[in-house]
């Protein structure tokens, strides 16, 4: 039974309180004199800590369709705004203390940023396709001007020319399928689309429109082949901003790729506690074979690569093709493997990536391995730090990525997909000699200017509060774990 | 007679030119209104399947979401090549090769 | 061709447009054809020339429009593709009840703050 538009916004504060932020950056920026001031990104502090507050304080129980069936409010939907909100909080951070934002305006780009928020708190609670259509370009439009925000940098500019070509054109794709299933079905609610397709049989056009559906997602979440975009779009952005669309983003994209083939492909099966498949394509092979492709290249590619950025830009390709195993396996451990993921991987990319910014602080924009060199002895902290996050990545023990890989790598043996193991362990050597590379670099080569790099307050906590849960979770995971089964609940209505 | 049959042989045509349109021209805008024609491919399929299936008003009610997105992306994108064209001097995607590796 | 003369009625009252459509077509495609075939081919510079009333052309012919263009180009498609959102509500206005009305003054809030917004930076200035 879905609620009524009133009844509603109740459970609809968090996104309030993000779009009253928006509303009020833009009229602050309108009023004040000064763009540049730091006021813009304190206001959005305040707005997205709300938000995650607000995201906890209600609880979602078994789950409540809103807006008339527009949007669910379940502990899924719940688990991946708090992540993104996360996300948002640490980027906003990064961005004050990013030098690369010196001397412009500030307001549009923390108003694209919570506009993005905006988007994917709505992206993961969408249960319309309407909604779904709505919510993936209010994601992807305001992405395009984050990454071309740099006026003057043509790498900037060709970033979001690439973007916006790859965006548009794999919406519209997905549009196109989506017009399919509303064809076939006469809907736009996904649940009911699901039950419908349940009952008949046409395939030719329900296998289109799925691999149609799945190009708009795998490019949401850069999945081999639609991952083109995304090495470019890595470099070319605002570093700040590359950080966020490695996690921010790819989490919604996961959201609602779950959300969506798990409710009108497949049905919780009454006999066991897995999901079976309630149509004729087996899009669980399809999404298997992407998995394979998405981590190979990735992990093939980020080996040749000297640009920090455009390597973890790979490596994110690379973990996206990670957590797709969980996402083919039916099962509830399949999907707690993935949120638990997913929470793992923001602290350690989010981590790695202000690392990277610091160091850019400190050389005047470089972005090469080679300005890593000697990181370890002119700003040790950072330097171990950097390491624990690029090991974390590698999934080596005791820290939490190792953990996180544990629990997709045990659920894929248990479910009998041994060949897709083998290809994840033959790419997680891989993954170690690249993530090394680094960490050599830091550590063992020269550097060219020895000079101290100070690493001010604010960003020492925050790395802090980013390599804490990196460790603890290599260690003690119990928590999250619960957490991540718990989210996994989401409603068909 | 217009039947549903004939709404969908040009919907599709309209997809497969503005594929064909995205994947072959080299400039910006071209590319741009080759995903316009995507788009409003899926709008007709939108509007047919909603008159002729389901008598609900959900096909027609997307179609106008769509058409109001196509315009806020073509703004977005529009603004973008032209940042593009004045600081490369050109709107053509392949020539845009500073980011590659 | 038996088929098509059969299929053809005269006393369809779109008859006469069609025979003025063939007569139309049949005379310009051969007054083009008479004037290729039988006129004389002197060419020189200035038959070559750009034609611009006669005078010296002013101008390339391919001018560029001005940047200003795009941006109220741009604005006025945007605020009116909004409006259509007004037309459903509109024809549903009374069962919507207060409402509706209270949402759609929301709406029409929001495309105000991007209007305030387009305002002061300037890009309702011609100049």
């Amino acid at each position: 039974m879905s609620l009524g538009n009133l009844a509603s916004v109740g459970y609809f504060l968090p996104e309030l309180t993000v779009t009253a932020t928006i509303l009020l950056l833009i009229l602050m920026h309108v009023v004040t004199k000064s763009p540049r001031s730091n006021a813009f990104g304190f206001l959005s502090l305040v707005g997205v800590g709300a938000a995650i507050l607000l995201s906890g304080i209600v609880p979602a129980g078994a789950g409540k369709s809103i807006f008339e069936g527009m949007a669910a409010y379940d502990g899924f939907a719940v688990f991946f705004k708090v992540l993104t909100a996360l996300a948002t909080l640490v980027v906003i951070f990064m961005t004050m203390d990013s030098r690369e934002m010196d001397g412009r305006s500030q307001a549009e780009y923390y108003i694209f940023l919570l506009s993005t928020l905006l988007g994917m708190f709505l992206l993961s609670s969408a249960t319309d396709i309407v909604m779904l259509y709505l919510s993936l370009e209010l994601v992807s439009i305001p992405s395009y001007l984050l990454a071309g925000y740099f006026k003057g940098r043509e790498r900037s500019t060709e970033a979001a020319m690439k973007y916006v070509v790859f965006g548009a054109t794999a919406s519209g794709v997905m549009i196109y399928g989506f017009s399919f299933l509303f064809g076939l079905t006469g809907t736009t609610q996904i649940a009911e689309i699901g039950r419908s397709l349940a009952a008949g049989k046409a395939t030719l056009p329900m296998l289109l429109a799925s691999v149609m559906v799945a190009v708009g997602f795998g490019y949401k979440i850069a999945a081999v082949p639609f991952h083109m975009w995304s090495p470019d779009v890595y470099e070319g952005a605002p570093t700040p901003a590359t950080a966020f669309f490695s996690v921010g983003p790819k989490a919604a994209g996961f959201a609602v790729l779950v959300r969506f083939y798990y409710t009108v492909f497949a049905a919780p099966d009454p006999g066991s506690a897995l999901w079976r498949l309630t149509s004729a394509v087996d899009w669980p092979l399809l999404f298997a074979a992407l998995s394979a492709v998405t981590m190979t290249v990735g992990n093939l590619v980020a080996v040749k690569q000297d640009n920090v950025k455009r390597l973890l830009a790979y490596s994110s390709i690379a973990h996206a093709g990670y957590m797709l195993m969980g996402f083919v396996l039916l099962s509830p451990a399949g999907l707690k493997a993935i949120l638990f993921y997913l929470v793992v991987y923001l602290f350690m990319n989010l981590g790695a990536f202000y690392v990277v910014i610091l160091v850019s602080n400190a050389t005047n924009g470089g972005e090469d391995i080679s300005d890593f060199a000697g990181l370890g002895s002119r700003a040790p902290f950072a330097a171990v730090s950097l390491a624990v996050f690029l090991f974390a990545l590698t999934g080596i023990p005791p820290f939490s990525g190792f953990i996180g890989k544990v629990y997709l790598f045990a659920e894929v043996i248990n479910r009998g997909v041994y060949w897709l193991v083998v290809v994840a362990g033959l790419n997680s050597v891989v993954a170690l000699y690249y993530y090394a590379r680094i960490v050599r670099s830091m550590f063992l080569d020269e550097p060219t200017d020895t000079a101290a790099i100070a690493v001010p307050g604010v960003p020492r906590a925050m790395l802090l509060l980013m390599v804490a849960p990196t460790l603890i979770l290599g260690v003690y995971w119990e928590p999250v774990a619960r957490i991540a089964s718990d989210s996994i609940r989401m409603i068909a209505f | 007679m217009m039947t549903l049959e004939k709404f969908l042989v040009i919907s599709a045509a309209l997809f497969c030119c503005g594929l064909y349109t995205v994947m072959t021209r080299r400039n910006g805008v071209a590319v741009l209104m080759g995903v316009e024609l995507i788009l409003n491919s899926a709008n007709i399929n939108f509007v047919a399947f909603s008159h002729f299936l389901s008598r609900v008003m959900g096909g027609q009610i997307f179609a106008v979401f769509v058409i109001v997105l196509a315009a806020a992306e073509a703004a977005v994108a529009l603004a973008i090549f032209l940042r593009l064209f004045a600081t490369t001097g050109t709107v053509e995607v392949d020539t845009a090769d500073q980011l590659r590796g | 061709m038996a088929g098509f003369i059969e299929t053809v009625r005269f006393s369809d009252p779109y008859f006469p447009i069609f025979v003025l459509l063939v007569i139309a077509l049949v005379t310009a495609v051969g007054m083009v054809f008479l004037s290729q075939a039988t006129g004389p081919r002197k060419y020189d510079k200035i038959k070559y020339s750009v034609y611009e009333c006669g005078v010296d052309p002013l101008a390339p012919a391919s001018e560029r429009v001005s940047v200003k263009f795009y941006l109220i180009a741009i604005l006025f498609i945007l605020f009116d593709l909004e409006a259509t959102f007004l037309y459903p509500w509109a024809v549903l206005f009374r069962s919507l009840g207060l409402f509706g009305f209270i949402e759609m003054i929301i709406f029409v809030g929001i495309l105000m703050v991007g209007l305030v917004y387009a305002w002061k930076k300037g890009a309702l200035e011609w100049q």
